[in-house]
């Protein structure tokens, strides 16, 4: 099994402190804009930490258990922090396949490769935290096997 | 090239010209009201012209919206200023409906949509043709379909699910058809017990008239006809939520009298006489009569809204596809290819379950008329044994030896309903602790619904692990009997929540490419031992790649199957 690459910790840690942020910036906007209402700076500073606090935790474990694999005729993934999942897309039925990166993972140097299928839900499966040469390298590897094994695709 | 119906020119100028009008007027309206330009009396000049420019779009639109059967594909091609052409092959086409409205009926319109499995949305809708040109297209695109499809099969392309399905529908023809007319093939077993509803097989003259193979093609024998008194027991028994969704809305238009009706339902049985005077009684009384009356004229919407579209519905075989008709006001007619169906379900409610009756469900990658998913009722309604006989011959299913999930899987639903009902007796109480209910602790009686709750939810969960399906059944309001290829698997995975991780239990989903809306989500095994969950996978996994490799060598065989 492979896991993904270290740095990916720091864009959900990222992502976390986003939505504490934003969180933060609400409980201010409560505390300014509606006369009545007085958030003591402490509360929404304590919000805030524990936010942040539950964010790294999660990123940390999110990572421990995110992992996959090319198996022979599937690739395999493990992830989940609250709901383990445990999912197997068969590179028959594989549609194509993307490579992607956002700004914060540009940054991390990280992009994630997307697997879709013609499914309805589950349609698209997403393995983030690669280098790019790896998710290069991955992207290609899904590809041949996705061609290697085509059939009429049952749609 | 075709051109719609010329009516569509009218409608679609009348329609482009009104929606010119209403931007004109909105224009003017903002350009005086924010920008202080310009003055009200400007309406008499912009509307007529946007009226004009609107019907003149509407009219290029027409003029410009133009459709052929070729050889190989369906193309449309559209647009006024930007133009798009489509080509549409038929091999990738998964449906072909025709909608028959109240007004094109009295006119002899028809809108024809086209569905593939691509997109979120109908490929191709042709709004609208006349009729007889809507049978004509119906079944030019369902021979050509069935061309497209015989020349891979004799070609290296071989497809076995076509042929197997063919198989399987023909099986399925002798199924469900009465002993008491002539049969095409020898194995003549009465399958149907008691009177079965079939009329002969109907051959159109003009399809007789073709030659050799267009001749089995085009040939369209009755596998099922809805009669009264199965329409009259589907109507009863089925409720459809939905439309109380559309109740609601009519609530808002109206909420006046709808209160004051309300309000004068509720008096004799303790409802508030007015608002000012009521107490909380009153108003739970008022609440609880509205809910009930709500239900009750749901109920009665939804008993004619199935009676006005499951009338007159039929269920044939043309060639490859299954062909159905249904509709009393509103006509819908629509072929469905076999060799496209993703999988099967058969649904029942608890009054169905009663009467031992039965519906089936075709499920297709392409979005029907239905509820915007590509699920298509093949039978609404018919004797339960009947139905899970003709689900097997047309799946090629054996006979499901269902397994149930443990035991502790029911402890769970034991636990969750406990937790709703606890949940639901502290809301009566907190209410209690700032109105005056007297006895709150009453609401506690709700907990015993939860021992026969958890115990329905757990026996309705079972699922077969078949040697080429998989079949999966869950629901007690609306059970779901699922039945997949392991052919059709697109992905298939395990999920384990917090608690059920506690327990050692995993859920299996397995998606296929059908379209599901939010009523009918993914097929799911809920609650099962994690070891047989992974089996469950694995041996799906397996049996797919079987199933790739049994259609390869075929292919090297060559094997060819005859259709007739």
């Amino acid at each position: 099994m492979e896991s993904l690459n270290t740095r990916i910790r720091l864009l959900w840690i990222a992502q976390g402190a986003i939505v504490a942020a934003v969180l933060g910036a609400i409980l201010v906007g409560v505390d300014r804009v509606i006369p009545n209402v007085d958030v003591p700076m402490a509360a929404i500073a304590g919000v805030v930490a524990v936010a942040g606090l539950l964010a790294i935790a999660y990123a940390i474990r999110h990572y421990q258990r995110w992992q996959f694999e090319l198996q022979d005729d599937a690739l395999y993934l493990e992830r989940g922090v609250v709901t383990f999942v445990e999912t197997a897309v068969p590179f028959v039925r594989v549609q194509h396949v993307d490579t992607q990166f956002g700004p914060i993972e540009r940054a991390l140097g990280l992009s994630s490769v997307v697997v879709y299928t013609a499914g309805s839900r589950n349609a698209d499966v997403r393995v983030p935290g690669l280098t790019p040469d790896r998710a290069r390298s991955l992207q290609d590897t899904l590809r041949e096997l996705a061609i290697e094994s085509d059939t009429d695709d049952a749609v | 090239m075709n051109r719609l119906h010329p009516l569509a020119a009218a409608t679609q100028a009348l329609q482009r010209g009104l929606a010119g009008l209403f931007i004109a007027t909105t224009l003017v309206t903002l350009l005086t009201a924010l920008l202080d330009f310009g003055s009200t009396s400007w309406m008499i000049v912009a509307a007529p012209v946007g009226f004009m420019l609107g019907g003149i779009y509407g009219i290029a639109y027409y003029l410009r919206y133009e459709y052929e059967v070729t050889d190989t594909t369906f193309d449309v091609s559209s647009g006024v200023l930007s133009r798009r052409s489509r080509e549409i092959p038929y091999r990738r086409i998964q449906n072909v409906d025709v909608r028959i409205g109240i007004g094109h009926r009295l006119l002899g319109l028809a809108v024809v949509s086209i569905e593939t499995a691509g997109g979120g949305q109908t490929e191709a809708m042709l709004n609208f043709v006349s009729e007889e040109e809507a049978t004509r297209l119906q079944h030019d695109i369902r021979r050509r379909t069935a061309r497209a499809a015989e020349s891979r099969s004799t070609g290296a392309e071989h497809d076995r699910e076509t042929a197997q399905a063919a198989d399987a529908e023909r099986e399925a023809t002798d199924g469900l058809a009465s002993s008491d007319r002539p049969r095409p093939s020898a194995d003549d077993q009465p399958h149907s017990d008691g009177p079965t509803p079939q009329t002969a097989p109907t051959a159109r003259s003009d399809d007789t008239q073709q030659a050799g193979y267009s001749q089995h093609v085009d040939r369209t024998q009755s596998l099922f006809d809805l009669e009264a008194r199965e329409l009259l027991l589907y109507s009863f028994t089925s409720f459809r939520p939905a439309l109380g969704a559309g109740l609601l809305f009519f609530v808002f238009i109206a909420i006046d009298p709808v209160i004051n009706h309300l309000v004068t339902v509720a008096q004799p049985v303790g409802g508030p006489t007015d608002f000012e005077s009521a107490t909380v009684g009153n108003y739970g009384v008022l609440t609880i009569v509205s809910a009930i009356y709500g239900i009750v004229i749901t109920y009665l919407v939804s008993v004619a809204y199935t009676f006005g579209a499951y009338y007159g519905f039929n269920l044939s075989r043309a060639g490859r596809d299954f062909v159905y008709e249904r509709g009393l006001l509103q006509r819908y007619s629509g072929s469905i290819p076999s060799e496209k169906i993703q999988s099967v379900t058969v649904t029942d409610n608890p009054l169905q379950r009663l009467i031992d009756y039965a519906g089936m469900w075709i499920e297709t990658a392409g979005y029907g008329p239905e509820s915007g998913s590509g699920s298509q009722s093949a039978v609404p309604l018919a004797q339960k044994d009947r139905v899970y006989e003709f689900t097997e011959r047309l799946t090629g299913a054996e006979t499901p030896q269902f397994r149930n999930p443990p035991t502790l899987a029911r402890r769970r639903y034991f636990v969750r309903y406990s937790i709703i009902a606890s949940v639901f007796v502290a809301i009566v109480f907190g209410v209690s602790l700032v109105a005056s209910i007297g006895q709150w602790y009453l609401a506690a009686i709700v907990f015993v619904g939860v021992p026969p709750a958890a115990h329905l939810r757990y026996v309705n969960i079972q699922y077969f692990v078949g040697e080429d399906h998989l079949v999966i059944r869950r629901g007690f309001w609306r059970r779901q009997t699922t039945v997949i290829p392991y052919y059709r698997v697109q992905t298939i995975s395990a999920h384990r929540s917090v608690f059920q991780r506690r327990l050692g239990l995993a859920s299996v989903v397995v998606d296929t490419a059908s379209s599901s809306s939010f009523s009918m989500a993914a097929p799911t095994i809920y609650d099962l031992e994690l070891e047989d969950a992974r089996a469950v996978t694995e041996t799906s996994r397996k049996r797919l790649q079987r199933s790739l490799r049994e259609r390869a060598n075929e292919d090297d065989l060559g094997l060819t199957v005859d259709f007739t």
